[in-house]
């Protein structure tokens, strides 16, 4: 069957606001970017198909799908939207290809949160209605109960969480499109103002804007358009029940069974062996841990010690998230899973710069649909 | 050349958006029963899977398991175990809140689901995961049949 490859990426950067630019602009800087790394396509008649990540609310439309087409060279074309989440929209392209009617795709996705005066009252209209809406209040408390659950079954503590963010802060500075790069300590964590027990301020990704496009093609095509194609080995997706008051809130089951799909894919039998570097969600610092576990890359109840032991660190023996994450990166709303993807692109290629891991081939990404959300993605991909 | 960043968008020319969206959202026959029984009587009811036993609360009246049907009722009274809790000290609009609110996901004796609520009558420091608790009702006159006709849940 018809393998896939990424063969090219483009990305705006991520900044805390960008006024100088509308939605429409940003996604034309990153799809020109890609398109001119892809071998320099022209979209207008080499690209066969387009997908766009985005959610309507997101975006102040009710048909933001409509409003995708032509800052992305894809008018008059084949263009649908996925809602949901970058990863999701990656699995969407990899099948569109794997039918043989199609050799180039491109999928966008972006973030400006920076539009929306009321970014917190968005994100609490995607709760429940009835049972839980009328509590009010701030929808993030919900990462606090699930925070909590989680240190409390897996023994993992709340210090573990805070070397996360200050890891991932530092690796950001290496990272040119990271909009919040900082050195910090694990006192500046704990001394962050409490937000939602256990988390504090520090242990919460901020939002920031910007975009990325990735081009994909099939194996017949992809040397053509790139000397260094990266090669999606497996993509997984999952959504644990919308009902907050039937999930185990301790486990991220999402992240296990997108990854089990991505494993079974990329016959991968023990990822932690023989995956070399992964980026993980990490809108909120325990979400790393927690998504490791969740993917076997270490035992349950192990994700701590292996941070604390320096494991997931950039000179560690599984680096976790080199980019900075969600937290060092920003959390860019439907673009946050892209921003994982496409830094396993970046290293798979050798092009990360003095973040650069020595001899990685197998990298994996992974993506979270956020709060209130159960939905995540996986994708596996190598660079041979 | 300008020596500032712009950091507020709204300093920039631009067009004031307002998506206006009010709707009422129709509970169906599972939250008809679960509001108007806790609203006249102060009972709270889950529904119960045939094929697999599960217990769901809140009730629907299909199984996300294995998509049976469900239409049995059952009353589980009106105490659980804090499962799960935070204590929010931000509102929605990121300002800091006078009072911290603390929420909890309580599980109920004899159902596989619970709520998510707010505790009451305890200090933040004193909640603990496993703690017994009991809901709190409205007094009759002011229930609405919504979620809010329970205050808050309180230790028993």
């Amino acid at each position: 069957m018809t393998d896939v490859a990424i063969v090219g990426v483009g990305c705006t950067g991520f900044k805390s606001v960008s006024p100088e630019v509308s939605y429409k602009e940003l996604m034309f800087e990153a799809a020109t970017r890609a398109y001119q790394d892809a071998g320099n396509i022209n979209p207008r008649k080499d690209i066969d198909a387009f997908i766009s990540v985005a959610e309507d609310y997101w975006e102040g439309f009710s048909i933001f799908d409509e409003f995708v087409p032509d800052q992305l060279g894809a008018v008059l074309r084949q263009l649908f939207t996925v809602s949901g989440d970058s990863i999701i929209g990656l699995g969407n392209a990899h099948m569109l290809i794997k039918t043989g009617h199609f050799d180039v795709v491109a999928v966008e996705s972006h973030g400006k949160p920076s539009d929306i005066l009321t970014l917190y009252d968005i994100v609490s209209f995607a709760m429940d209605p009835v049972f839980n809406r009328p509590l009010g209040g701030h929808p993030f408390y919900l990462a606090g109960l699930e925070m909590n659950r989680f240190l409390f079954e897996t023994g993992n503590t709340k210090e573990d969480c805070a070397m996360v963010a200050v890891k991932n802060r530092d690796n950001a500075l290496r990272n040119p499109y990271a909009a919040y790069g900082a050195r910090i300590d694990l006192n500046d964590v704990f001394c962050s103002s409490p937000h939602f027990y256990p988390l504090n301020k520090f242990d919460i990704s901020q939002p920031a804007d910007g975009g990325i496009v990735i081009v994909l093609a099939s194996d017949e095509v992809a040397s053509d358009l790139n000397d260094c194609p990266i090669w999606i080995r497996g993509v997984g997706w999952a959504s644990e029940t919308p009902s907050l008051e039937s999930r185990c809130f301790g486990e991220a089951v999402y992240a296990q069974l997108s990854a089990e799909m991505a494993y079974k894919e990329a016959k991968i039998t023990s990822p932690s062996r023989e995956i070399d570097f992964a980026e993980v969600d990490d809108l909120f610092s325990y979400k790393e841990l927690q998504h490791m576990e969740a993917m076997r890359l270490c035992e349950v109840g192990e994700a701590g010690r292996l941070i604390a032991e320096g494991v997931t660190g950039i000179d560690g023996d599984l680096p976790i998230n080199t980019s900075g994450g969600n937290l060092g990166m920003g959390w860019a709303l439907e673009a946050s899973g892209m921003q994982r993807l496409l830094e396993v692109v970046i290293q798979l290629r050798g092009d990360a710069g003095e973040r650069q891991l020595a001899d990685v081939e197998v990298g994996l990404a992974q993506s979270w649909r956020g709060i209130p959300t159960a939905t995540g993605g996986t994708a596996v991909l190598s660079n041979c | 050349m300008s020596t500032e960043k712009i950091k507020d968008a709204r300093r920039m020319v631009h067009w004031p958006g307002h998506m206006e969206t009010d709707y009422i959202y129709t509970l169906g026959i599972a939250g008809e029963k679960f509001f108007t029984e806790m609203k006249n009587s102060g009972r709270i009811f889950a529904a119960k899977c045939k094929r697999c036993g599960f217990i769901y609360l809140p009730p629907r009246i299909y199984c996300e398991r294995c998509f049976e049907k469900l239409t049995e009722w059952i009353n589980v009274g009106t105490k659980g175990e804090v499962f799960t809790y935070t204590v929010a000290y931000v509102d929605v609009d990121s300002s800091k809140l006078k009072e911290p609110t603390i929420y909890a996901y309580i599980k109920f004796d004899g159902a596989h689901g619970g709520l998510i609520h707010k505790l009451g009558e305890v200090k933040h420091e004193d909640v603990q995961i496993g703690m017994p608790v009991e809901a709190v009702f409205k007094p009759l006159a002011e229930r609405k049949a919504n979620i809010n006709d329970i205050k808050y849940f309180k230790p028993v």
